[in-house]
């Protein structure tokens, strides 16, 4: 048995993106979830399963309450901060794959930028697993992720060369896609490389433009049978493969202690289970939403996804191998570092555009999207595909 | 007077001449430096002029509260009649109310503190005993400025090294002792904001607030505890399996190896190299000051770990750097395991903590003379710092008022250099019993806080010298090198076996 093909999404929603939403979380949460059902053409009563992350301060019941959802067959959370995002999708096709539900809502709302911001530091820890492996690094400051994954990007640099322009590369680009995105924060607002290079230090090697923006705003996808999508006014975009993955000695963005930092075994392992799982290859695929919180770990998956070699992102991006009319264009939409960060679901909203044919800087011909969540953490991909 | 960090840090910084590229904050940096340049040589032209007068003569009473506070039993300071030689300076301690005054170097203190080097460590003492001092003498000393060198690159900011000189005379104006004093005088590097810490002194790179409890604590749980227990005895613990003998760090309860529940640790040697890092300037943490250095050290036992590199510009920090380790007391309760280059945390052939290192469970690597013990271990209570801070005549607050050191920016009151001056003697004669001081060359490192425990470590390095060492948690509180002599000059007490 397979999941390929079985399930698909039939619906996405949004909020407006924005540093301060000022509404609750929760309202947000029902807001995006409203939005995804009138895309489907579907109705709350039509619900009988929802997803989230873990993180997520609404839990299932709260929104089954908010939008009169009569009653769930299937909840599932899914852990490890933006490592979720795919996932969710992922229990929402296997839900609907083997009939535990007919129809799945995943949804991630917060406050993020007006709340509580993932880019402040850290402070404690609790004694569980998780508090003890934070409590290996807390005490000496190193306390954000963009800290975390700048210890990797410096020894990415060591191994291949690698330099900040580089890095920088990735942001201009996310911000020139962003920019003729009326969606996304920084609609008409790009940057130059000069511009990247002259930002202020946030965690040496990392500037300011390297890190993606703190975002307040609810994204919500809607996921039911193929078969039952064919029937909803939306084309349907198949899951084509869904995979979760973690690596060797997997930690929560910690992975220095063993083998080598230049690398993200984790979503090197969810793309063989894509690339196995769908029969499709790197050459398949038209257009890519690579999860984009810093600007170091899209070229590491460039490469950990068989785009390019080892080592050899840099120089992808440099021929300009992102741009829209490059050889992979990445987040058409301006990803998390141009649009907004919703915690990589506004990428999976985003791929489906491209395979509906609908986004507003759109790829021709798109047949096959991969879609990656973060990384640095257990992870996770889908391959979104036309029917 | 604080001695903090001093040496160690400040003994390796870059050429002179070649300030850091601190942009704004160099502003004026060459008027400064002209003036300062013009001072210093109209100073040391004026060459030597006296000191405050030596209130009372050479006796018995401040011996003994001397002897009894640092805990000296050598008969010869009393049935010998001698007074101890690192006593000098409490000679000349002009005592409580009576303003400290000409330290030689003042009015240049003075501009750089005017110049935004309001910081200031203790690097070096060096004393030159020409004879032993007997009860009933008289004396009167004199103050010479020698001269400044900077402004250097050092690990607490750019700074400058002001040194002078104060010799001792004897009634028939004979010298009998002379002191070099060296101290760092430096710009706090510092915080976004512009909110340099006033005061400045005596803090490494990383930061910490004053006073209260260091806010970023690790959690610790049953599997990790031996961890952290070690490094408060300044132990760098890593787990072993019992079984099949595969190290792991961070720790957990069972070997992912051969899934044996049976642990065991060894302690590392504390060396290793950068195998990554980064340079944290934002957001804002809790405790900390940035920019400052996060790296993943590699350690020669093949594990890694994850630390703070102190004592370097982090500019200066390279991948594939060999580092040591260097325990940083934070707080009250909590000690990290940091790193320093490799070099910077020892001098000399003397290796107390790789000593300290080769007494670990099982770990046989052959560094350092396993079982060594330190020839003095002070526990250093309350009562020991304010008791010796006295009996040295030394009223300076820092050393016996807890909540003005602590406003003053240290962690607690810490043990004053004249008494770590006495500390060295004692360690020295402890070790070649019956010789006699010639020459204590001392660099100051870490403070010895109250609370802390003061490890002396002696080893013979030939020609008459004796190499000491005192550790405190936060690493080296003083290297010394002790040159000695052939006793008998003085007569009672001291037998006359030579030094070798």
């Amino acid at each position: 048995m397979t999941l390929s093909g079985k399930a698909a999404i039939a619906g996405i929603g949004a909020t407006e993106f924005s540093k301060e939403s000022g509404r609750s979380e929760l309202r947000l949460a029902a807001e995006a979830c409203l939005d995804a059902l009138r895309d489907a053409g579907l109705s709350p009563a039509d619900v009988d399963g929802l997803v989230t992350f873990t993180a997520d301060a609404s839990s299932e019941i709260a929104v089954q309450r908010e939008l009169g959802i009569p009653g769930l067959r299937f909840f599932s959370r899914v852990d490890y901060g933006g490592g979720a995002a795919c996932g969710t999708v992922a229990h929402a096709a296997m839900a609907v794959a083997t009939g535990q539900a007919d129809v799945v809502v995943c949804y991630r709302a917060f406050n993020e930028r007006s709340g509580h911001r993932f880019g402040q530091a850290t402070a404690s820890g609790r004694a569980d697993s998780t508090g003890l492996e934070f409590s290996w690094h807390l005490p000496y400051g190193f306390a954000t992720p963009a800290a975390w994954v700048a210890m990797q990007a410096r020894r990415y640099m060591h191994e291949y060369g690698a330099t900040s322009e580089d890095f920088g590369r990735v942001a201009v680009a996310m911000r020139r896609h962003a920019a003729t995105n009326p969606k996304a924060w920084f609609h008409g607002r790009p940057i130059t490389l000069e511009e990247h290079q002259a930002s202020r230090w946030i965690v040496d090697p990392l500037h300011l433009l390297d890190c993606c923006q703190e975002s307040d705003g609810g994204v919500a996808l809607v996921v039911t049978s193929a078969e039952r999508a064919r029937d909803l006014p939306r084309p349907p975009v198949l899951i084509n493969a869904a995979a979760q993955g973690t690596g060797p000695d997997q930690m929560m963005m910690f992975g220095y202690y063993r083998g080598d930092l230049a690398a993200l075994p984790a979503i090197g392992n969810v793309g063989a289970d894509l690339w196995r799982r769908s029969g499709l290859t790197p050459a398949d695929v038209q257009t890519a939403i690579l999860y984009d919180h810093f600007t170091p770990f899209v070229l590491l998956q460039l490469e950990e996804l068989g785009f390019c070699g080892r080592g050899e992102a840099g120089d992808f991006i440099r021929d300009g191998g992102i741009e829209i009319d490059g050889r992979l264009p990445v987040n058409p939409n301006g990803g998390q570092l141009g649009e907004a960060y919703i915690h990589g679901m506004n990428g999976i909203a985003e791929g489906v555009r491209q395979v509906r044919g609908s986004s507003v800087n759109q790829v021709p011909d798109v047949r096959n999207v991969l879609v990656t969540a973060g990384t640095g953490v257990p992870t996770s991909g889908l391959i979104l595909s036309a029917a | 007077m604080t001695a903090a960090a001093g040496e160690s840090a400040a003994g390796r910084d870059a050429a002179a001449g070649a300030p850091e590229s601190t942009g704004a904050e160099s502003t004026g940096a060459e008027g400064v430096h002209d003036r300062l340049t013009a001072l210093a040589a109209r100073l040391a032209e004026a060459g030597e002029r006296p000191a405050p007068p030596c209130a009372d003569p050479v006796n018995e009473p401040m011996i003994r509260n001397w002897t009894q506070a640092l805990g000296d039993p050598d008969p010869a300071w009393h049935e010998g009649g001698l007074a101890p030689p690192a006593m000098i300076q409490v000679w000349s301690m002009p005592g409580l109310g009576t303003a400290k005054g000409g330290s030689a170097a003042d009015e240049v203190l003075r501009l750089l503190d005017e110049s935004g080097y309001r910081g200031v460590v203790a690097t070096n003492c060096e004393q030159t005993y020409d004879r032993y001092l007997r009860h009933g003498e008289r004396l009167r000393s004199t103050l010479r400025f020698d001269g400044i060198a900077g402004p250097k690159r050092t690990a607490m900011g750019e700074g400058y090294f002001v040194t002078w000189y104060q010799t001792w005379y004897d009634e028939r104006d004979e010298r009998v002792a002379e002191m070099l004093f060296r101290v760092l005088k430096f710009r706090p590097r510092e915080r976004p904001g512009g909110a340099g810490k006033p005061g400045g002194g005596g803090k490494g790179a990383g930061g910490k607030g004053a006073g209260g409890a260091y806010p970023l604590r690790p959690a610790v749980g049953p599997d990790t505890a031996f961890f952290w227990d070690g490094v408060k005895d300044g132990e760098l613990r890593i787990q072993r399996c019992a079984d099949c003998g595969a190290l792991r760090h961070p720790p957990g309860p069972v070997c992912p190896e051969c899934h044996s529940l049976s642990r065991e640790h060894v302690v590392a040697s504390g060396r290793g190299e950068v195998h990554s890092y980064v340079v944290h300037h934002h957001p804002p943490v809790p405790g900390r000051t940035p920019p400052y250095v996060v790296a993943v050290v590699e350690l020669e036992e093949g594990v890694r770990i994850v630390g703070n590199v102190n004592g370097v510009p982090p500019d200066e920090v390279k991948i594939g750097m060999p580092v040591e380790v260097a325990f940083e007391r934070m707080d009250d309760e909590l000690v990290l395991p940091q790193w320093v280059p490799a070099g910077a945390a020892r001098q000399g052939g003397d290796e107390a903590a790789e000593r300290k290192a080769g007494q670990g469970s099982g770990h046989g690597s052959g560094h350092g003379a396993a079982g060594e013990e330190p020839v003095l271990e002070i526990p250093l209570t309350p009562t020991f710092v304010i008791a010796t801070a006295l009996a040295t005549r030394d009223f300076t607050p820092v050393h016996h008022d807890t909540a003005l050191a602590r406003a003053q920016g240290t962690k607690d009151i810490f043990v004053n250099i004249l008494t770590t001056m006495g500390l060295v003697q004692r360690t020295a004669l402890a070790t070649v019993p019956g010789a006699e001081l010639e020459r204590v060359e001392v660099r100051l490192g870490a403070p010895a806080y109250a609370g802390d425990t003061l490890r002396l470590f002696a080893e013979r390095a030939g020609n008459g010298t004796v190499r000491v060492r005192g550790t405190v948690s936060l690493g080296d509180h003083v290297t010394a090198t002790v040159r000695l002599r052939r006793g008998g000059g003085h007569g009672g007490g001291h037998g006359t076996e030579a030094a070798r």
